[in-house]
């Protein structure tokens, strides 16, 4: 699903921020990436959605060459990718209802068609007695799940996930992580950036370490948690 | 995908951007509105002077002075030639009457023009040139051609004045194009500048549209919508000062100066042509400064 060849990330003047990054996520995986701030991790994720464009390699998405992807082509391909970040990015002028059903409104699907998909979604994060809300009434873990629900209203294969739970109390963390593991059943390809190693400890799931813009080590869940149990 | 629920949340996200930023889009309205009556104004202007160069040009006459030999027939078959090549309205003055008028003309003096033993002037041709021939070019190429026919002993139509007066009518009109220009650029700008800081309090509603795979287009429809919006209202405010102008000031500027300008300055300031071309300016400018402003924000 998601495939780096060679990628290095470097802007002028500093040292590079990926160096040599080779990685492959199959479909439906679920991915942690991790390591100390400044690793990388973020950078990596803004590649596969084209927020930023790599200086040298290859990156597949679905297929997909992104590396060579035409400016107009970046729009169709973000339609497919769900993308969930640490500041939520909500508009707080709007109903969490209308917040939702922005990314639907892109894509020109009927109002009522719309509304149906965006109930269905709000229930399935838990919060569709909040559809009339405006995002600063709710809690910080209710704005993180509308986030959610904006980003898979629209049936994406692939949910990034950059520091869900940053902001959030150790309960809202794992309300958060317990949604994008159910979202992951339903087969959508999942990754997620992440310091918090008690995250790793307690799902298990395939981690990706970056330092200092390199991939240290990849493993798979029970040995990534062992790991940190020993460490 | 469906092409009305997009166009509807087109024109929905351009009525909230309307009512969210009110003083911003009140400025860019006011601005192309007074850019759209000073060139109401200027239009108005322009038809008057033209009235007025009218008026002042059927003054010119051209007088042709004929032989002193030439006999009645011949004076009349030149009135012939002479309206035929000049297209105009020729009266003949014959020698006596030429006399006559001398002598009305120069008042007390004129009992000396009795001790004269015959009458020296020459039978002459009054022409009335014809509106096309109003002009310092065509007049001096008519002049030519009238001094070319046998018979003819001189002509004379005022050219200084004729001349001077061409010259101050294109100088106005060059003056008002260099102003209307400069003021559609600056209007441009402001346009811009406006709707930019409207935009900026939008920027982070163009971010997520991106994100969510919001093609330039889409995130642009709206704002170009806006400018549209803001282009149909300056030339609507601007189409009813200028019918206020023509409806409280334009009878009055009339009655005071008839005398001078014609009977245009009294004439509808709001005419279908100029409010079709107004709206369609006010468009533009909309359209235009929203164009300008929106781009720069869409790199996400």
């Amino acid at each position: 699903m998601i495939q780096f060849f060679h990628v290095y990330k470097a802007y002028p003047g500093d040292p590079p921020v990926l160096s040599d990054i080779n990685l492959n996520v199959e479909k439906g995986e679920f991915v942690f990436l991790t390591g100390p701030s400044g690793a990388g991790k973020t950078t990596l994720l803004k590649l596969i959605f084209c927020a930023e464009k790599a200086t040298k390699g290859q990156i597949l998405v679905g297929g997909r060459n992104i590396a060579r992807i035409r400016e107009s082509a970046v729009p169709y391909l973000r339609r497919n990718i769900g993308v969930v970040f640490q500041d939520f990015k909500l508009l707080p002028h709007r109903t969490v209802e209308d917040n939702v059903s922005f990314t639907l409104d892109v894509l020109g699907v009927p109002r009522a068609e719309a509304r149906e998909k965006v109930r269905r979604m709000l229930k399935l994060v838990g919060l569709e007695h909040k559809a009339d809300s405006f995002p600063l009434r709710l809690s910080g873990g209710e704005q993180q799940r509308v986030v959610i629900a904006r980003a898979l209203v629209n049936d994406p294969t692939i949910l990034l996930a950059d520091e869900p739970t940053g902001n959030l109390d150790p309960a809202l963390t794992v309300e958060i992580m317990d949604l994008l593991t159910q979202v992951n059943v339903r087969g959508t390809t999942v990754m997620v950036a992440t310091h918090d190693a008690t995250l790793l400890a307690r799902y298990q799931k395939r981690t990706v370490r970056l330092e200092r813009g390199e991939i240290v080590s990849d493993e798979d869940g029970v040995k990534a948690a062992r790991r940190m149990v020993a460490g | 995908m469906s092409v009305v629920a997009k166009a509807t949340y087109f024109w929905r996200s351009a009525a909230v951007g309307l009512r969210h930023s009110p003083f911003v889009h009140f400025i860019a309205v006011t601005t192309i509105a007074i850019a759209l009556f000073s060139a109401g104004m200027a239009r108005g202007a322009a038809r008057v002077l033209d009235n007025l160069l009218a008026s002042l040009g059927g003054e010119v006459e051209v007088t042709v002075y004929l032989s002193p030999e030439m006999g009645e027939d011949e004076v009349h078959g030149m009135r012939t030639r002479v309206e035929e090549v000049s297209a105009g309205q020729v009266t003949v003055v014959p020698p006596d009457a030429a006399l006559t008028r001398l002598r009305t003309e120069l008042g007390d003096l004129g009992d000396a023009l009795a001790e004269l033993p015959e009458n020296p002037l020459p039978a002459t041709l009054e022409l009335r040139v014809p509106p096309e021939k109003r002009n310092p070019a065509a007049l001096q190429a008519l002049a030519k051609d009238l001094r070319a026919m046998p018979g003819v002993s001189g002509v004379d139509y005022g050219e200084a004045a004729v001349e001077r007066l061409t010259a101050i009518a294109r100088a106005l009109r060059f003056g008002s194009l260099v102003a209307f220009v400069v003021v559609l650029g600056a209007t441009v700008i402001i346009v811009a500048a406006t709707l930019q800081l409207a935009i900026y309090a939008r920027r982070g509603e163009i971010e997520i549209q991106k994100l969510v795979g919001a093609t330039d287009r889409f995130v642009k429809a709206p704002f170009l919508l806006e400018g549209l919006l803001q282009g149909l209202m300056g030339a609507g405010v601007a189409l009813l000062g200028l019918w206020a102008f023509g409806h409280v000031l334009g009878p009055t500027l009339g009655q005071l100066f008839a005398f001078l300008l014609g009977p245009g300055v009294g004439a509808a300031w709001v005419e279908p042509r100029l409010a079709l071309e107004l709206v369609g300016a006010g468009c533009g400018l909309g359209l235009g400064g929203s164009f300008v402003a929106v781009g720069r924000f869409l790199r996400v």
